[in-house]
């Protein structure tokens, strides 16, 4: 079979230093977004989520900002994004999986527990 | 011959109803009832309730999650803590 560029859709989310200016920020954050257009994918929703705290520290950083980027990229172009994401100074952590559907909003409806 | 479940012969003679101080009331597992399709990794909110204040998984038969779904509540939960949504162990 002929090798046909299959893309696949992406969820990713990416913790940046939350110690950057907001234009250094910006700038770091534009490297990611680069990065994947440059791969011959595109950007379908993009959601900022601010500065939150992290859950433990992570290489000293006790604050970080989240960023929740859905994404369609050839999928053989995935792991050299991730190559770029582990070079990447600023960038506390990421992760990248498929999904099968782009979500508007982050909100969820409170779960009810019975009993 | 198979296995039917016939009370034993020195099984409590009341067992079973609803006075009996042993019975409760059975859990329903939360995600049955809406019919989740997925459990988000993103959703910390209600990730929480299924965690220890320690940040440990509670298991299934406190909770009363059904099986299919506390593998997609694990996955999820693991996600969480990658992404330091939710600690590996909370301090106190």
């Amino acid at each position: 079979m002929a090798k046909k560029e299959r893309k696949g859709l992406y969820e990713g989310m990416y913790i940046l230093s939350a110690t950057l200016s907001d234009e250094s920020r910006k700038k770091a954050f534009d490297k990611i977004t680069d990065g994947i257009t440059q791969k011959g994918g595109e950007i379908h929703k993009l959601h900022e989520q601010g500065r939150k705290k992290l859950a433990y520290p992570i290489d000293g950083k006790r604050e970080g900002y989240y960023y929740v980027v859905y994404f369609s990229v050839p999928t053989q172009e995935v792991l050299e994004l991730w190559k770029e994401y582990h070079l990447h100074e600023d960038l506390i952590r990421f992760m990248t999986m498929r999904t099968e559907k782009v979500l508007d909003s982050l909100e969820f409806q409170p779960i009810k527990m019975q009993g | 011959m198979g296995f039917n479940k016939a009370p034993t012969s020195h099984a409590p003679a009341q067992g079973g109803d609803s006075s009996s101080p042993f019975s409760r009331k059975k859990k329903t597992c939360p995600f049955v009832a809406i019919k989740a399709s997925e459990i988000d990794y993103k959703d910390t909110e209600n990730l929480k309730l299924f965690i220890t204040e320690r940040g440990k998984i509670l298991p299934r038969r406190i909770t009363g999650v059904s099986y299919y779904y506390q593998k997609l509540l694990k996955k999820a939960i693991k996600r969480a803590r990658h992404m330091a949504l939710l600690p590996f162990v909370a301090e106190e």
